[in-house]
Formats: structure tokens, C-alpha cells, sequence
């Protein structure tokens, strides 16, 4: 006997769905609330728009996913909370066996492929605004070496250095390449990663919103001391950037 | 029709004469010829092998050397195992007789029957289970020598090149563990009697199957010896071709492994297709047969490219071609284009049959029929159809084709559609139910709370901007982690308990299983869910030391890891006692409906005595039913 | 009969058309295979990383030059014609005409040895060595695979031939069947190899 066949006023007076709907209730916001927060707390503070951007993201994936997780728990809390059987024998089988209901699946996967495409959506504007980023006109470039295991930059005015320095608010285009394995060139908190690849070229860009030091890893196994493998960004204001320059540029640092 | 035997066929065992070939070959026989055949073929390659005159590639003749001897051990393995008899007889027209196929099937052998190449399904599930748990065991141990290293932030209780290896081993020994968990033995063991066969298809290619995956472990093991695999599971070119000589013992696994990843899926798949019972219409068939026939037909086509790109792998080793150096017109990008070809179905491979297992655990132990069997249907082909378009998504980052990251970011959301309907099925067959509780039924439980997690981190992961900050960190690990051992291992276990009765004529010591079951499933959350956090905080993967600020995270996974290890201890403590002395089982304790459980143990030697008829699903629970 | 089944002597229609399909299952997978290796040749062709596809002359070796394209379509063409043999004797163990079964299986054999003579040749006398650039490690891929299908090949024909010699295909020739979906793989993926090799 299907949920169709019965009355339809009462399916939702029904006891243990109003008890599903009770605990849905409570666990939406809970577990939006907590996997929220305790993820965007493990993050740390963003150094750039991007990272921000990836930062609202977890959030919003997150409040999304909640309610479809606390119905997941819900239900399994109703089923839990109804009566148990224990022992060595099965219990009678149950009253109302429900094989199907046509309209519980077809909500279910149309819920689903809403949030899909929701999910999608919101992925590709942000993805767009990255993608944009790596033809800005504005944007400085610097050359990224990775090799077994460091990281040197070539700056456009012939600096080079194993020291990487920024100017805040200034868009950067990395263009990152290997000299021997797969490395994978990662500033952790502008939210940034590209993987450093032996015979091409590949590009990412940020631009950096706070003054600091910031880290960057190593994100792809790389050889014996790839733990090792980390640098720091300095994000500095102009004034300091441009003398940080005219220091390197007299000592090109070797290679 | 002739035979080589040179007395009429009589039972095997009665000889004053000598014996016949088959007779003589088990396990020992084949470890000795291997062994014998790679001493031998690597001292041959040792002289003979002209020396690399100055300028050429390092390591080549090395690796020639290593690769042809373990090719000399695998061919040696299997002739002495038994595998070749059955091809050669073919060649000379001298077929099998009616005994020695009995003889094959371990009739009146005893235990020697599972140290034989035997053909009883029977067999060859049990076998396949010892080899899993042993698997698990060996990936385990590695487990808590990573952990146990990583319990302090400077690390240094293991030295780098020795970590980067155990971290490389655990993995690959991981994902074919799980791979073969589930279809392995209860796929060779459960699967014919649930379909009303009296065996499989090809009972000869089920017992080279097993012994495949013993062959290929031993060129693993042998790898760990001559410089480990320093490259994470991935084994990611060109890190391989500098790594050192263990690489080969990793090729080599995979290339025989995909043998016999290659015969099992040929044998399922024919056997679901053609020999269920009469009246066993697509309708009537149990949901894990679909489970264990998409796995083995997704891993047919996906496993070859992986067996390629070891291939090639090897050949840029030995013979210096350039498949994937860029300095002569090689490229890595093939590589991983090749891997996650492989790599992603690969994971489905291991998630769907474990899945479908406990849909098939949940009407029992909650006495409903199984909400929406076509639902079901649709989801598992729904991910294994998906499963092939969506591989990209592990290369985001890499670079090789920007434009291409928007639409593998469409397939790979999609999945979610189809892997949502499993949800649905499970919830939906809980709901309104008689909860039986048992380990199986609250394995169903911690299925639901862990693939939840395992898959919305998968969203995030899918995300192109999120994953430019998690990708390479320990929260793809601990992601992972959550859908292959958090749903994954979680299914097997469950279908050990539920199926033990059914393989071993013992019941599964309730305590223990409970035991077991708590101190896995907490320990394995408490673990993970610290890793997302470091993950989260910017700790990349793969590292065997990292900075003050993940020491907390780091120190509570260890910590989780070691509540696991105790609780699969128990778990192993279990399997052993209750195979032992554990109560007796009666035919069908779980009073289920599948076929299985109309066989009474021990299970004579070709299931049933008459083939059954089948009038119905094995979903008729209900008072209300029709 | 052949004793496929250890017992319940199932018809021979029922063991063949199941054997049958095992083995397309498995040739499911060779196929997966020889499309892979189709990808690799192409991908690396069009991305000449370093433009090392084709390697320019330098000081110490020669430029790489590619073999013609009509060495493949030669193997192809053996094969085609071994196919041929075995599809002869196969109509004729349809047709109850052992003789022909015997002469085509026989002709078959012969063809794929004479395969294998060749493709070894092909590889043996390339005019350059494994370390040569992007196609010459696909040459050798696809030269050195097909070869160990070749080899495959030579032992299911000599199986097939003696069989037929020894009067096993009197009743029933389901095996015989197989063979020829064998022989139809074994052409084609040639032909695969060789119309990728033809893009140089």
C-alpha cells in the first residue's frame, strides 16, 4: 500500500512524521550551524577576494546540504526512536510495508537535481571571475620555478629571488612551471593553486587584500623532502614593495 | 576423448603410482617455482644483459633486470599453481575428464582444498576473504606507521624516502583490498547460490582470478625491498621514473592484478547474465547481484587503461622511451589522463557493491520490503554510467585544459543525482520498518552518517574555486577516507557478520561484533573529521612532517587511528574465534528471503540438489503484503 | 563433446553461446586497451611537448623518421587473411566438412606465424631506438602489443588446428566459433594500430 492510496489529509498528521518534521527542524540549523562553523574556523582569515570567495562557498554548500542532511537524520532518528527489536529472532514483520512511492522519488530527485544545479550554478560565476582574472591587463607577472624542492620567482623586472614579495591590492598572474617532477604551487590563504608541471606553463591569478606573511606549500608528493618543500609570501604595501626591489635587483640572488 | 591419466579416473588420492600433475600442484609448488624461476632469470639477466654504455639513461638495466625477473617469477607462480594445465590440455586436445573437473573442484580434499587452484565458487570465496583480511591487515599495520609518525609535528620516527613509501604501499594495498572486499568473497561465495546456480560460468577463471592477486602480491612485497614506492598510490610520472626500483614491484601488481580484475569481471557478469534460476527475471533479482555486476563491468573497461599506463610506466623505466618525459616529447598530463580514466569508476568499483550489500541487509533487518527496487536500479547505473565522463576533476589543478574544467565540473555534480537515490532507497526501506538491531543494521546507520559526510565534502571537492584551496590537502584524504573506509569497509563489514553464518556454519559473536563495530566507527570519525580540519587549516598531503599549527588536528587522528586498530583487532579476534568454536548456525538465522539461505550448511558441493524456482522478489516482507 | 561442464551435461548451444560471451567480456577489456593506446598516440602527436614527437636532427643522432604507413596495413592484411582461413573453416565444420575444418585452421596457423615473422621484423629493423621521441615510443607500444597478440594468435590457431585434426569438432564446434570472434580482434585492433600509425 502505497503513500498515494492512503487519504491524503492525513499523511502528515501521522505521528512519526510529525516527529521527522520536529527533528528536521532541529537539526537543519544545528547542522548547518556546525559544520559551518567549525570549518570556516579551521580556515583561518583570507588574504584575498578569491579566498573569500571559497570561504562563502563552504558556507553556502554547507547551509545548502543542511536540511538535506538533517531529513537523511531525521528519518533515521524516527526509525531509530520506533520500537526496537533485540534477540536472536527476527520481530514480526512490519505492518505497512511501503514498496514505492512514485511521488517520494520523484520529489527527492527533482530536489536533487534542483540543488545540483544550484550547486553548479554558483560554481561556475565563481569560476568565471578566476578565469578572468588570468587576462587581467593590469595584472604584474611573475615567473614561478618549482624544482625538487624549492620555489624561486622571476619578477618582470629581472629580479630574481627564492623570496616571494607582493604589493597589496595589486593583481599577479603566476606563471608556474617545474624543472624536474610535478610540483604544485599553492599560496594557502589567497585561496590559490596551480600545479607546477615539467615542459609547460601553467597560470593562476589572485590579488592579495591584506599585508602580512602568508603561506605557500607544496601541494603535489614530490620527491623525498616535499614536507619540506614551503615558502612565505610577504604582502606588503607598494612604498615597501618597490624598495624591497631595488634591494634585489642590485644582489640577483642565485638560482 | 582421451585423458593423460594413465589409470582409469579414479578418486584422486588412491594412487601407489605416481601421481598425475594436477594432483601435485598447490601454493607451495608455485611459490617454489616462482621463486626458483626469478633467481633464475635474474642472474641470466645479471650476465647477459649488455651493459649501458656511458651516456645512456640510469637505472635501465637495472629495471630491465628486476621487471624481467618478476615477469619470470609471475610465469613461474602459475605454471606451478596449475594455472597453464587447463590452456595446454586445450591446445592438445586432451580435455578435462569428468573426475578431474571433481578433482578441480576440491571433491573430498579437505582443507588441502584451499591451498589448491581450486574452481568451487565456494572455495574461492573463502579464499578470496583470508587474502582481503590479510591485505587489510598489512595496509593497516602501514596505516598506524604513518599515523604513529604523524602523532608528533616534526615527525622523524621514520625516515622520509622509508615514510613516502609506506604512504605509497598503504594506499595501493588499500584501494585493491577494498576493491576485491566485497565482490570477492561474498561475490564469489554468496552471489551463485543467491542467483540459484550451482557455480559460475567459468569455475576455472574463478580460481585464476584468486591466485592472480597472490601472484601480484608478491612482487609488492618484493618492491618494498628495493627502494619502496616513494610516489603516493597515484604513482604519478614523472616522480615514478625517478623513483627507485620498488616502482617495478608496483607495475607489476597492477599489471597481473588487472588480469585478474579482467577474468572475475568476464565470470560475474556472464554468470548474472545467464545462469540465475528459472523464474529469476531482472525484477526478481537480489539488489547486490546489480551492485556486483556493475562493479566488475564498470572495473572491465577501466582497469585495461590503468595495466596501459603501468605499461608505458615500465617501459620508460627499462627501455628509456619517453611516454612521459617532456624533454623528448613525453608528458605527464598523459599520465594522469590515463590513471584517472581508471582511477575515478575505480572508486565506484569499490563503493557500489558495498552499498548494495547493505540495501540487501536492509530489508531483512528491518522486515520492509526494499523501498523502490527500480530506484535502487537506476542509482547504482546511474553512478556507474556517470562514473566514466567525470575523471577530470582530480586534474583541476594540474592544468592540462582549463576550458575542460567547467564541464567535468558539471558531470562530477550530477553524480550526486544517482548516488542521492541510494539515500533514498536506504532511508526509504528504514521508514516505518521493524528495526532488528544487529551490527548489520546499525552498519546501515553509520553507512548513511559517514557517506553524508563523504559525499558533501565530494561537492565542495567538485567546487573548481574551492578545490584551487583543498585540492592536495588532507582534506581530499580525509574526504576519501569517508566514502572508501567510512561507506566502503563499513558495507564489507557488515557483510562478514551477515554472510558468516551462511560461510562458515558458525554464527559471528554478537559481542565481539558489537565491540568491533562501536570502536571502528568512533575511532574512524574521531580520526577523519580531525583530518578535514587540518586539511581546512592548509596541511597538504603525502607529508611526513608539518608546521606547529596542525599538531592538535594531527595529535586526535592519531588517537582515532588507534581506536580503529584496536577495534579491527577485535574484529580479527572475532573472525577467528567464532569460525572456531562459534555457535552453530541454523540454514537462515536472519530468516532472509535471497536464495542463499535455503541451503543448508555445510553446502553440498553443487548447491542445490534440484535448481530452484523462483516466483517472487526477496523483498516480501510485510503483514500487508500482496 | 568437450566436458566443459563438470557435470549435468548442459546442450552444447547453452555451454557455447555462455563461453561466448565470457570471451567477448574479456575482449571487452583488450578493447579498452587498444582505444587507450589510440589516445596516447594522439594525444602526445598533438601536443609535440618540446616538439619532440618527430626529433630534428642533432649532432649525435639522426632525424627520427617515421615507418611507412603501409608496414601496418601489410600486418593488417596477414591478419585479414588468417581471419579469412579460419572463417573457411568454420563454414565448413558448419557445413559437416571436416576436410575444409582442418585445411582453413591449418592455413590460419600458417598465416599468423608468418604475422609474427613480420611484425618482428618491424620491430627488430626500425630505424630508431626507444629513446627517440613521442612516436617512436608509440611505434613500439603499438608494434611490441600487437606482436604479443600475434603470439596469442599462433597458440589459439595451433589449438584450433589440432583440435580439428584430432576430430574434437565432430559433434559440436562452439570453440571453433570463438576462435573466429578471436581472429576478427585480432584484425582489427591491427587495423586500429596501423591507421593510427599512418598519422605521422
Amino acid at each position: 500500500m502505497s503513500l498515494d492510496t492512503q487519504k491524503r489529509p492525513q499523511w502528515w498528521k501521522k505521528k512519526d512524521v510529525k516527529q521527522t518534521f520536529v527533528f528536521w527542524l532541529i537539526l537543519t540549523p544545528l547542522l548547518g550551524y556546525f559544520s559551518s562553523t567549525i570549518q570556516i574556523r579551521s580556515i583561518g582569515a583570507p588574504a584575498s577576494e578569491t579566498m573569500a570567495g571559497v570561504i562563502n562557498l563552504i558556507g553556502l554548500f554547507t547551509w545548502v546540504a543542511a536540511p538535506v542532511a538533517a531529513l537523511v537524520g531525521a528519518m533515521c532518528l524516527t526509525a531509530l526512536l520506533s520500537k526496537r527489536h533485540y534477540g536472536d529472532n527476527p520481530p514480526e514483520e512490519a505492518e505497512n510495508e511501503i514498496r514505492n512511492s512514485p511521488r517520494a522519488n520523484a520529489l527527492w530527485v527533482s530536489v536533487s537535481a534542483v540543488l545540483c544545479l544550484f550547486a553548479l550554478v554558483v560554481g561556475l560565476v565563481v569560476f568565471q571571475k578566476d578565469a578572468a582574472a588570468l587576462t587581467d591587463k593590469t595584472a604584474m607577472n611573475i615567473n614561478v620555478t618549482g624544482q625538487q624542492w624549492v620555489w624561486n620567482y622571476d619578477y618582470e623586472n629581472g629580479v630574481r629571488s627564492a623570496d616571494l614579495y607582493l604589493p597589496v591590492n595589486q593583481p599577479v598572474i603566476f606563471h608556474v612551471t617545474s624543472k624536474d617532477v610535478k610540483h604544485s604551487f599553492w599560496v594557502v590563504q589567497m585561496g590559490i593553486k596551480i600545479d607546477a608541471n615539467p615542459g609547460y606553463v601553467t597560470e593562476t591569478a589572485v590579488t592579495p587584500n591584506k599585508i602580512g606573511i602568508f603561506d605557500i606549500r607544496c601541494a603535489e608528493l614530490c620527491g623525498l623532502l616535499h614536507a619540506y618543500m614551503q615558502n612565505k609570501v610577504h604582502v606588503v604595501s607598494q612604498a615597501d614593495y618597490d624598495a624591497w626591489v631595488k634591494t634585489n635587483a642590485t644582489t640577483e640572488a642565485a638560482a | 576423448m582421451t585423458t593423460t591419466m594413465d589409470r582409469p579416473a579414479s578418486a584422486p588420492g588412491q594412487s601407489r603410482r605416481s601421481k598425475p600433475l594436477i594432483e601435485r600442484l598447490n601454493i607451495f609448488t608455485a611459490l617454489a617455482l616462482g621463486a626458483i624461476s626469478a633467481v633464475v632469470v635474474w642472474q641470466l639477466a645479471l650476465h647477459f644483459l649488455p651493459q649501458i654504455p656511458d651516456g645512456q639513461q640510469y637505472f635501465n638495466r637495472e629495471d630491465k633486470i628486476t621487471l624481467l625477473s618478476m615477469v619470470a617469477w609471475f610465469i613461474g607462480f602459475m605454471t606451478g599453481i596449475g594455472a597453464l594445465i587447463a590452456p595446454f590440455r586445450w591446445l592438445m586436445g586432451k580435455d578435462l575428464s569428468h573426475d578431474e573437473n571433481m578433482f578441480y573442484a576440491g571433491k573430498d580434499l579437505g582443507v588441502k582444498r584451499y591451498f589448491r587452484f581450486t574452481t568451487d565458487h565456494k572455495v574461492v570465496g573463502i579464499q578470496y576473504l583470508v587474502m582481503t583480511m590479510l591485505i587489510f591487515f598489512i595496509g593497516g599495520t602501514l596505516a598506524m606507521l604513518i599515523r604513529t609518525n604523524l602523532g608528533h609535528p616534526q615527525g622523524g620516527w621514520i625516515h622520509p624516502q622509508a615514510y613516502n613509501s609506506i604512504v605509497g604501499t598503504h594506499g595501493i594495498i588499500m584501494i585493491v583490498g577494498t576493491i576485491i572486499m566485497v565482490t570477492g568473497p561474498f561475490g564469489n561465495f554468496i552471489m551463485p547460490i543467491m542467483i540459484g546456480a550451482r557455480d559460475m560460468a567459468f569455475p576455472r577463471l574463478n580460481a585464476l582470478s584468486f591466485w592472480l592477486v597472490v601472484a601480484a602480491a608478491i612482487p609488492l612485497i618484493w618492491g618494498q625491498f628495493i627502494g619502496g614506492i616513494t610516489t603516493g598510490w597515484t604513482a604519478y610520472n614523472p616522480l615514478a621514473s625517478q623513483a627507485p626500483l620498488g616502482m617495478d614491484g608496483y607495475i607489476m601488481f597492477i599489471c597481473i592484478f588487472a588480469i585478474s580484475t579482467m577474468v572475475a569481471g568476464a565470470n560475474i557478469t556472464t554468470t548474472v547474465i545467464r545462469m540465475r534460476a528459472k523464474g529469476m527475471t531482472w525484477n526478481r533479482t537480489p539488489i547486490f547481484i546489480y551492485g556486483t555486476v556493475a562493479s566488475v563491468a564498470l572495473a572491465l573497461p577501466a582497469f585495461p587503461v590503468f595495466f596501459l599506463s603501468q605499461v608505458m610506466s615500465a617501459m620508460d623505466r627499462a627501455l628509456g622511451t619517453s611516454f612521459y618525459d617532456t624533454t623528448h616529447g613525453g608528458s605527464g598530463w598523459l599520465y594522469e589522463n590515463l590513471f584517472w580514466i581508471m582511477g575515478h569508476p575505480e572508486v565506484y568499483v569499490i563503493l557500489i557493491p558495498a552499498v548494495a550489500a547493505l540495501m540487501e541487509m536492509a530489508p531483512v533487518f528491518s522486515r520492509n520490503p526494499l523501498f523502490s527496487f527500480n530506484v535502487a536500479v537506476l542509482g547504482i547505473a546511474g553512478i556507474s554510467g556517470l562514473s566514466v565522463l567525470v575523471w577530470a576533476h582530480h586534474m583541476y589543478m594540474s592544468g592540462w585544459a582549463p576550458l575542460l574544467n567547467a564541464p567535468f565540473m558539471l558531470t562530477t555534480e550530477l553524480i550526486s543525482i544517482p548516488t542521492g537515490m541510494l539515500f533514498l532507497v536506504l532511508v526509504g526501506t528504514l521508514w516505518r520498518g521493524r528495526l532488528w538491531v544487529t551490527m548489520p543494521m546499525a552498519s546501515i546507520f553509520a553507512l548513511l552518517w559517514n557517506f553524508m559526510i563523504g559525499g558533501i565534502t565530494g561537492i565542495y571537492l567538485s567546487d573548481v574555486p574551492a578545490d584551487a584551496f583543498l585540492h592536495g590537502s588532507m582534506y581530499v584524504t580525509a574526504h576519501f577516507h569517508y566514502t572508501l573506509m567510512g561507506a566502503g569497509l563499513t558495507g564489507a563489514l557488515a557483510s562478514l557478520v551477515y554472510w558468516f553464518p551462511k560461510m562458515t556454519g558458525r554464527m559471528f559473536d554478537k559481542r565481539l561484533s558489537w565491540i568491533s563495530f562501536w570502536m571502528v566507527q568512533i575511532g574512524f570519525n574521531v580520526a577523519f573529521m580531525g583530518m578535514f580540519l587540518v586539511g581546512l587549516a592548509g596541511q597538504p598531503r603525502r607529508v611526513e612532517a608539518y608546521a606547529k599549527i596542525f599538531s592538535r588536528g594531527n595529535l586526535i587522528t592519531t588517537i582515532g587511528a588507534y581506536v580503529i586498530m584496536a577495534g579491527m583487532l577485535v574484529l580479527l579476534h572475532g573472525v577467528i574465534s567464532s569460525w572456531r568454536n562459534g555457535v552453530k548456525a541454523p540454514m537462515n538465522p536472519w530468516q532472509a528471503k535471497t536464495l542463499e539461505w535455503s541451503v543448508p550448511n555445510p553446502i553440498p558441493l553443487e548447491n542445490f540438489d534440484v535448481l530452484p524456482m523462483v516466483t517472487a522478489d526477496a523483498y516480501g516482507y510485510g503483514k500487508a503484503k500482496s | 563433446m568437450s566436458l566443459e561442464t563438470h557435470a549435468h551435461h548442459e546442450h552444447p548451444d547453452v555451454v557455447g553461446s555462455r563461453n561466448r560471451l565470457g570471451v567477448i567480456l574479456i575482449l571487452v577489456a583488450d578493447i579498452a586497451f587498444a582505444l587507450s593506446m589510440l589516445f596516447v598516440y594522439f594525444y602526445l602527436r598533438m601536443q609535440n611537448v618540446n616538439d619532440m614527437w618527430l626529433p630534428k636532427a642533432t649532432a649525435d643522432v639522426p632525424a627520427t623518421t617515421p615507418i611507412s604507413s603501409s608496414t601496418g596495413y601489410t600486418i593488417t592484411a596477414i591478419m585479414a587473411v588468417g581471419l579469412l582461413a579460419h572463417f573457411y573453416a568454420l563454414r565448413g565444420v558448419r557445413a559437416n566438412n571436416q576436410t575444409q575444418l582442418k585445411l582453413g585452421g591449418l592455413l590460419a596457423l600458417v598465416f599468423s606465424v608468418v604475422g609474427l615473422g613480420y611484425q618482428f621484423n618491424t620491430i627488430a629493423g626500425a630505424p630508431f631506438t626507444f629513446n627517440s621521441g613521442g612516436y617512436a615510443s608509440c611505434f613500439y607500444l603499438i608494434t611490441i602489443l600487437n606482436f604479443v597478440h600475434i603470439v596469442l594468435t599462433v597458440f589459439i590457431s595451433l589449438g584450433n588446428w589440432n583440435r580439428s585434426r584430432l576430430g574434437l569438432y565432430k559433434a559440436d564446434h562452439w570453440h571453433v566459433d570463438i576462435v573466429n570472434v578471436w581472429w576478427i580482434w585480432m584484425t582489427v585492433s591491427s587495423l586500429l594500430g596501423a591507421f593510427a600509425l599512418s598519422f605521422t
